[in-house]
């Protein structure tokens, strides 16, 4: 197609060639680890899909806990193609938080957080976190009795932080308990205030991925790396990459879609074996390792302390690498990475099976 | 008395019955075994597609590469207008 005029009449008004040629002044490095790079173009096409799909989803979700159980039921029943949306919407967030997980550890094992890339790593960081409340904030918008079971623990144990716990729990319920003002809270969260500031925070991410240029390992010398233009080689492997992991979820979608439980009771027991999210697994699992009460403390409050003291070293830890930060090797914030990373997978996997 | 109560007996039982005619599980995938093939047959035409784009952007980037390795993929910038 080619539309000479309609051509000359964006020329006229915006100068494309000088942005045609700053597209391909971007240059990329290329080295053995190269693969790391594909993660983060990967989980900004899966939050795309998540905005997508949710869209969709939203026109005809009822945030009411007297009516969200069946109007999602009526999405997946009665709605042309609800049941895949639907579907779609809950795979793509699976998946974009493993990618999310692999794009943190990579970035940690590869120190591409050293200086100056520091605030790159924190506004990651606090992209991860959002990510995991859009998954908690999603999940209760079920309303059914596992989900409902699984955000009071959840709110619950936010709750048993000193001093500001009971502001915490207070805050996201809405209430003393878990009740029809936590599904509306929920749903703002859900649908506005993360998707804004998630926007907001990607923006920044990829503004300041083009400030600095992509990180190198300190282990590649620059005799062994390339530099490739970003548009059209990169650009390209990209696309190839996304398409893959969009015929990954869609099979997913298809193949597994999700079940919807029992809509949530508030005054009913909560169901047996009742576990959180995958994601959350390695936390509840590691609050189970603690016991009631330690040194006549309460061993939820101490564990729950423990916990956020190290999430929040592993958010700090761009200050903390001073190796890094001077350019030199630094065996020991790899060998906590690996640590950081063993104990998550082996909790999640205690999770599942225990 | 004994008329009420098997009365009322026999009432909870009927309305026990309902339990078993109570649905498990929400279908959360089309139950009509023709839906399911289409379904599935979209799934298979989905990904041949796919793998068709694959092969067209591969084919791209090679040629890219092979006119970026030649030198030849810039742009000359006195070129003479012919119109």
């Amino acid at each position: 197609m080619n539309c000479p005029r309609l051509k000359s009449w964006f020329s006229e008004r915006y100068d494309f060639e000088e942005m045609k040629s700053l597209a391909k002044q971007k240059l990329v490095p290329i080295h053995k680890y190269e693969i790391w790079y594909y993660t983060g173009g990967i989980v900004l096409f899966l939050f795309i899909i998540q905005f997508i799909t949710g869209m969709v989803l939203s026109f005809y979700y009822i945030p009411y806990f007297e009516q969200a159980h069946k109007s999602i039921i009526d999405i997946v029943t009665k709605l042309n193609m609800g049941w895949f949306f639907r579907s779609l919407h809950h795979w793509g967030a699976q998946i974009a938080i493993v990618v999310l997980f692999i794009h943190v550890w990579s970035t940690l094992l590869l120190k591409a957080y050293r200086k100056p890339r520091e605030f790159l790593w924190f506004s990651g960081f606090i992209l991860l976190g959002i990510s995991i409340f859009f998954g908690l904030s999603g999940y209760l918008l079920l309303w059914d009795e596992r989900a409902f079971a699984a955000v009071r623990v959840a709110t619950g144990g936010a709750g048993n932080l000193p001093v500001v716990g009971e502001f915490i729990k207070s805050f996201l319920r809405g209430g003393i308990d878990v009740t029809g003002d936590t599904l509306t809270r929920f749903y703002a969260f859900h649908v506005s205030v993360l998707p804004l500031v998630t926007l907001a925070l990607i923006g920044l991410h990829v503004l300041l991925v083009q400030y600095h240029g992509m990180s190198v390992p300190l282990s590649v010398k620059k005799e062994e790396r390339k530099e490739i233009p970003f548009f059209p080689n990169l650009f390209y492997k990209d696309l190839v990459i996304w398409l893959v992991v969009l015929g990954i979820i869609v099979s997913l979608a298809t193949l597994l879609p999700p079940e919807i439980g029992k809509k949530a009771d508030p005054l009913a027991p909560a169901p047996e074996n009742i576990k959180p999210e995958w994601y959350f697994l390695f936390l509840f699992q590691t609050l189970k390792l603690f016991p009631g009460e330690i040194l006549g403390l309460n061993g939820e409050t101490i564990a729950i302390l423990l916990i956020s003291a190290g999430i929040f070293f592993f958010f700090l830890i761009p200050f903390f690498d001073r190796k890094s930060q001077r350019g030199e090797k630094s065996t020991l914030f790899t060998w906590i990475g690996v640590i950081y990373f063993l104990y998550f997978v082996v909790m999640t996997v205690f999770g599942f099976i225990s | 008395m004994m008329k009420p109560m098997i009365i009322a007996l026999a009432g909870m039982l009927l309305s026990a019955l309902n339990l078993f005619a109570q649905q498990d599980k929400i279908d959360v995938f089309p139950a009509v075994p023709y839906d399911r093939f289409i379904v599935y047959q979209n799934l298979i035409i989905f990904w041949i597609g796919i793998i068709g784009l694959i092969v067209i952007i591969k084919m791209k980037l090679r040629e890219i590469e092979r006119t970026q390795k030649m030198g030849i993929d810039k742009d000359e910038k006195d070129i003479p207008i012919l119109d």
